[in-house]
């Protein structure tokens, strides 16, 4: 073990040495993995130990093991930052100075990652020091480094004066610095003071370097030494340019233009491939621009790309990519660097740039195929991210015009020829592995959306020139080529896995928004291209049919749809569409409607979907995931009415049609008012109510048509007929209902699969329509539910052993009563009042005291599961009945006959409380077969059932609490047995987890207590009996209920875990608490003093007790002032106390 | 199963048809199912697809509500599948023999004496000690395509 090193006294030389083979022995042993548990608690004890730095330096000077030194170097790290404050500033400047020196005399060292790691500390301890040295301090150090770059002390020195500043840029830069236990604003002063005074230097010294070594290197080779330097520099000014420039606060009223020329607002725009702007500002304007820098580091890479021509392996070795990427991210320079009137010193500076990164891209044929026989792709690559800078930092216009002095195409031409070339290497390889085709697609993908992307201010700014816009559209033709090869030749592909599919999914759709962007740039050329290929496809499967396989043809057409849908209009996200402005705009002068382009596009879309009304052409033609394509679907309500009845079984597609295209119609009223009016709807709506095959949809389908087709009645004006159409529509269901309940035989029958069936598909037709309630319609909606009452009932006691019908009749019945409470009448209130709670009984009495028997685990689960819903509905069936009492819109003002909800509903969870046994509540052992051998799905089933229990339990306590605060007074009046299960689950509610129903549970307990206080002081009985001691059955005395949550309270809130959020909600419980409950308060008070050992802890706990009732002069009034203070009180009672309560 | 098996009989003898043929795609979770012959409850349900452009298919996973065993099918969603006739019937218990055959007491009045207590001896000693208490129990019968089970157990309570 260590021994410490006491203060100041220095230890002798036997002493170290004995150490310093102890941690080289350590050192060892870990690397060997013998006894490394003890190897480990020696390491960790020179880290920890105080002031280690002699034995550190010790080591770092002596040893011969480099682990150890490392060791060493990360102790000083270690044990300074921890005892930074205690240190004299000579030891601080004593422990920087050792480390640099140790550095720059070890630059031969071979053992790199000592070096690096004791550069590390230097530039660690140098930022914790920052603020404290004096400017002179720093420039020490500073000139050490200086002189090492400077390169006098040789090449390794220069090396290590480099690496130095590499770690120093990195620690003060926010990504990526070093925690050191101190407050954001130190690291933010740091950077500022870096970036202001040194940041810009440190970039000179680097050039210097770079420049200095650059003849040598041209001279001789990539193997000399000094390339090891080049390198390096060229990273540090890499690193510099990345470095996250802040604008000059100070400066920034004259001399920033946030407009100013090329520099575009929408960096943020999401990217596949980085591309960080650099914006240094005017003061580097001298160093980065006006030197001629750029024109130095551009003609060193081709000079040395020429030196090397021959060798393949130059392009990917290190001195040739770090100039490639310094190179490209000069590319994206921009801000005030640049003069902001003169906008020719940008052009000039992208031009010398782009005149040496042309031949890294140009001629985009012989450099693809000097790519397929072998070459390095990364060269190319590089190419395709700096045009992608490009495109960041100008616009359309400066980007195309900037190549067309050196040669006689422009910058967009180049592009296209480019990606057009990517494409093609990628139709000829059609391999699944990532190549390089795939990368620079994407790339080039970006810089044509960095282009094109619209800028939100203002409109239609993206237009190219002309012969871009040509550009756009010869490569947008290749894309569509590549897209249909691909597609005819992936429609025979089996198995495409669902994850993969998904993957491929959303990458497919940032590309289809890339390609849009370049199809809308052409409209002209593209739209036509689009409606050849369109007729082509669909010319193609009507000769062939029956002759050859559609497969691949109908592929082609599903890819064709989408990249049409995608140009035509943006992902709508749930909104209308907008034409895209370049269509809108390019197509300005075409007046007839008829002719128009987009119009012969689309009209050639739907007259396509139309022969899917044709029997025998869909039989032979469409296949379900053609009908999928959305732009299809966007059309008519024929088509959807066929869909339905003509692809049974296909949830997929029918799913789509109810919830994507019907459920769009209906969602605005003036859609809804010629809705009506079309054959093809009321055709919709007789198919509704005649067709069998309608009655096979899913539930959730069939529910979403039945409130589809009852919402578009909000589109006929007349009142009488809107109720009319609603009763036509839904009065199958309640006939077949009413006839099915009288039955004589229902007992026997009603279990027979054949009934079920069509009843279970009225239920969920009857739960839509119910959720459609609208004003106009209340009405039949209202005589639609008084119909079924009774049957409902009788079904009730039919099916209930049939858990999933009752489950159907419930939930029919909550929606119903949720979406016609507001409006009922009073005579009307109480008759549905009357039929709930019979329903309520009747569910009782069927389920209490049940057990499921069976074999298999599994469904028991499932029967319990069930349970749980059955028990939410009925939940929400009583919260429904609460907003009664607070959104009314029926008409009379009857107060004699209206029903007093509060006790409806304490009636109502009298009879379902029962039903609810703590044992619910609690979190079931779910998962009983762990072994099973889906074990992930498992899982889902698992996570499912909690999230089912959960929102159980919260319906459950927010119904609860809802009922205590509003309806205190009523809960007096509760038997005990019932009061007494109300209060177990508050009990139980407020040790749950779940922090919101704690809250739910401690406004309860506010409510109680009180409703008791201000009744009791007023001279009434308040909560009665239940607040009294009673004696149970034991004979002991029971606390009252107020003083038992007393007790609770202040157990949790002074010894327990809880949220912060949770201390103004408990103290709101807590002040009625001991208003109700003062005696007890005092003597629990007392009991905590009294436990107290240590005596001044005991009288700050007394005092802390006697501030918490008097200060702030708290009275006992339960008002909004009172609460307030008391909350103040219990914050400072806690922040006083809760410490050493918990600990002691 | 082939189609045969079920044709349709005459209306007055309706009920007693042991499965009747609905679309797979109707089939939901927690319906029932006959899979290998066996009448079953599904607990799961998924759909997928044959090649792009092929049609969907329902994967059921379901549990023989006789033997809790569990059986899969996959069935094209537009084609038929058999659906058990389930019934259940309540009765009260009165009394259990010893070789293990419980008395059951019919809506007319009769006896039903016919149904062997479950053999699984947690499910028996639920039903056993609940009797033993001398609980007024009520038992629900489970009875599918020709076979019988007691399913549930409810405590009545003294009345």
């Amino acid at each position: 073990m260590m021994q410490q090193q006491p203060h100041g006294v220095a230890p002798d030389l036997a002493q170290l040495q004995s150490t310093m083979h102890a941690i080289e022995l350590a050192c060892s042993s870990i690397q060997m993995h013998t006894n490394s548990a003890a190897a480990e608690a020696t390491l960790l004890s020179l880290n920890q130990s105080t002031r280690p730095y002699k034995l550190c330096q010790f080591i770092l000077d002596n040893s011969q093991v480099a682990n150890a030194r490392f060791q060493a170097a990360s102790a000083i790290r270690d044990a300074a930052m921890r005892e930074w404050s205690s240190l004299t500033g000579d030891d601080k400047k004593g422990l920087i100075g050792f480390c640099l020196c140790y550095v720059m005399q070890r630059a031969s060292s071979p053992e790199g990652y000592v070096q690096a790691k004791v550069s590390s500390v230097a530039a660690q301890l140098m930022k914790r020091g920052w603020l404290e040295f004096t400017v002179a301090e720093k420039e020490t150090f500073l000139h050490q480094v200086n002189q090492a770059i400077i390169g006098i002390h040789g090449i390794d020195v220069q090396f290590s004066g480099i690496n130095f500043l590499e770690s120093l840029v990195s620690e003060f830069s926010p990504s990526t610095s070093s925690a050191m236990g101190l407050p954001r604003e130190f690291h933010e002063q740091c950077r500022k003071s870096l970036e202001l005074h040194y940041l810009k230097t440190f970039y000179c010294w680097a050039k210097d370097a770079a420049v200095s070594v650059s003849a040598r290197i041209s001279e001789s080779g990539t193997k000399v030494p000094e390339v090891k330097v080049c390198t390096g520099s060229l990273r540090l000014m890499l690193q510099i340019l990345n470095w996250e420039f802040q604008p000059n606060v100070t400066s920034a009223k004259a001399g920033i233009n946030v407009f100013s020329p090329g520099v575009r607002s929408d960096l943020t725009a999401s990217k596949r491939s980085d591309c960080n702007v650099a914006q240094p500002g005017a003061a580097w304007r001298d160093a980065l621009i006006s030197s001629g820098h750029v024109g130095w580091i551009v003609s060193f890479y081709a000079a040395l790309r020429e030196k090397f021509s021959t060798g393949r392996y130059w392009l990917d070795c290190p001195v040739a990519v770090s100039a490639r990427k310094l190179i490209v991210q000069f590319c994206s320079l921009a801000g005030t660097v640049f003069l902001s009137g003169d906008e020719h010193m940008q052009q000039n500076h992208l031009l010398q740039l782009l005149s040496g990164i042309i031949h890294w891209i140009d001629p985009p044929d012989a450099i693809a195929q000097a790519i397929e026989s072998g070459r390095s792709e990364s060269e190319v690559l590089d190419g395709c991210r700096a045009l992608l800078a490009i495109a960041t930092v100008v616009n359309p216009i400066l980007f195309d015009h900037l190549l067309k002095s050196i040669r006689p195409f422009g910058t967009l031409t180049l592009l296209s020829n480019l990606m057009s070339e990517v494409i093609k290497v990628q139709m000829t390889k059609r391999s699944d592995d990532e190549t390089w085709s795939w990368e620079a697609r994407d790339i080039l993908l970006d810089t044509w959306t960095a282009l094109l992307m619209p800028v939100d201010t203002s409109a239609g700014n993206t237009m190219l020139p002309l012969d871009g816009i040509n550009a756009a559209a010869n490569l947008f033709a290749l894309i569509a080529e590549s897209e249909l090869k691909s597609a005819s030749a992936s429609a025979l592909d089996e198995d495409d896995g669902d994850d993969y599919l998904q993957a491929s999914i959303s990458s497919m759709d940032e590309r289809l928004i890339s390609y849009a962007l370049i199809g809308r740039a052409a409209v002209n050329v593209t739209i036509p291209l689009l409606t050849r290929l369109f007729s082509e496809r669909v010319a193609l499967l009507h000769q062939g049919r029956g002759i050859m396989d559609p497969t691949p043809t109908l592929e082609e057409l599903y890819s064709l749809l989408l990249i049409i849908g995608h140009i035509l209009a943006d992902e709508p996200e749930g909104e209308t569409p907008l034409i895209p402005n370049s269509i809108q705009s390019d197509f300005a002068d075409t007046v007839e409607t008829q002719n128009h382009p987009v119009v012969i596009l689309s009209v050639s879309i739907i007259k396509f979907a139309e022969q899917s009304l044709n029997p025998e052409m869909r039989a032979a033609v469409f296949s379900p995931r053609l009908m999928e394509g959305k732009s299809i679907l966007d059309i008519i309500v024929r088509v959807s009415v066929t869909t339905l009845l003509s692809y049974p079984g296909e949830k997929n597609l029918q799913a789509l049609t109810c919830f994507q295209l019907l459920h769009a119609l209906v969602r605005r009223r003036h859609i809804c008012s010629s809705l009506v009016l079309l054959d093809s709807w009321r055709a919709l709506a007789r198919a509704f109510t005649n067709e069998e095959a309608l009655f096979l949809l899913n539930s959730v389908n069939q529910r979403s048509l039945a409130q589809t087709l009852v919402l578009s009645a909000s589109g006929i004006k007349n009142s009488e007929s809107a109720n009319q159409y609603v009763r036509d529509l839904m009065g199958h269901a309640t006939k077949y209902l009413i006839e099915l309940s009288n039955k004589s035989d229902l007992k026997i029958i009603s279990q027979r699969p054949d009934v079920i069936l069509p009843l279970s598909c009225l239920l969920e037709r009857l739960r839509g329509a119910a959720r459609a309630s609208e004003p106009r319609t209340q009405r039949a909606l209202c005589e639609m539910g008084f119909s079924i009452m009774t049957p409902v009932l009788v079904l009730l006691e039919v099916y209930k052993n049939e858990s999933t019908v009752i489950y159907m009749l419930l939930k029919c019945v909550v929606d119903w009563v949720d979406g016609q409470i507001a409006y009922l009448e009073s005579r009307e209130t109480a008759a549905v009042v009357e039929f709930s709670i019979r329903l309520l009984q009747l569910y009782s009495s069927h389920n209490i005291g049940k057990i499921s028997i069976s074999l298999s685990s599994n469904l028991i689960s499932e029967a319990n599961t069930e349970k749980y819903k059955d028990l939410r509905a009925l939940l929400q069936l009583l919260s429904s009945f609460c907003s009664k009492d607070l959104v009314d819109f029926s008409l009379d003002s009857d107060e004699s006959q209206s029903t007093n909800i509060a006790q409806v509903v304490y009636l109502g969870m009298h009879i379902v409380n029962p039903l609810i046994s703590l044992e619910l509540l609690k979190y079931p052992k779910l998962c009983h077969d762990v072994s099973s051998n889906n074990f992930i799905q498992k899982h889902i089933d698992v996570l499912a059932s909690l999230k089912l229990i959960s929102s159980f339990i919260w319906q459950y306590f927010a119904l609860l609490s809802h009922m205590l605060e509003v309806y205190p007074e009523t809960v007096g009046r509760l038997d005990s047995e019932a009061f007494l299960h109300v209060l177990g689950t508050l009990d139980f509610g407020l040790h749950h987890q779940d922090t919101e129903i704690v809250n739910m549970c401690l406004r309860s307990l506010k409510a109680l207590a009180a409703y008791h206080y201000k009744e009791t002081t007023s001279g009434n009985l308040g909560l009665g009996s239940h607040a009294t001691p009673v004696k149970d059955p034991r004979g002991d005395m029971q606390d009252g209920v107020l003083s038992r949550f007393l007790r609770l309270l202040l157990q949790l809130l002074l010894f327990e875990d809880y949220s912060p959020d949770l201390v103004s909600p408990a103290a709101d419980a807590l002040f009625p608490l001991i208003l109700c409950e003062q005696g007890l308060y005092q003597k629990l008070a007392n009991e905590l003093i009294e436990r107290q050992v240590n005596p001044s802890f005991k009288s700050r706990l007394s005092s802390a007790f006697h501030m918490v009732t008097n200060a702030n002069q708290l009275s006992c009034n339960l008002d909004r002032m009172n609460y307030q203070r008391f909350r103040k009180n219990v914050n400072a009672f806690l922040v006083e106390v809760r410490g050493f309560l918990r600990t002691v | 199963m082939s189609d045969e098996e079920h044709q349709f009989e005459s209306k007055a003898d309706a009920g007693a048809s042991k499965t009747y043929p609905q679309q797979a795609g109707t089939i939901r979770k927690n319906g029932y199912i006959v899979i290998k012959n066996r009448p079953c409850k599904v607990v799961e349900v998924s759909t997928s697809k044959t090649g792009k452009h092929g049609h969907a298919k329902c994967h059921f996973v379901a549990i023989d509500i006789f033997n809790g065993k569990k059986l899969e099918d996959i069935v094209p969603s537009s084609h038929n599948c058999d659906v058990p006739h389930v019934n259940r019937v309540d009765y009260q218990l009165i009394d259990i023999s010893e070789d293990g055959f419980v008395s059951l007491l019919t809506d007319n009045g009769n006896t039903k004496d016919d149904l062997r207590l479950p053999s699984d001896e947690a499910l028996l000693t639920q039903i056993k000690d609940g009797f033993g208490e001398g609980k007024d129990l009520v038992v629900s019968v489970m009875a599918a395509m020709g076979e019988e089970q007691i399913c549930a157990l409810k405590d009545v309570g003294p009345k």
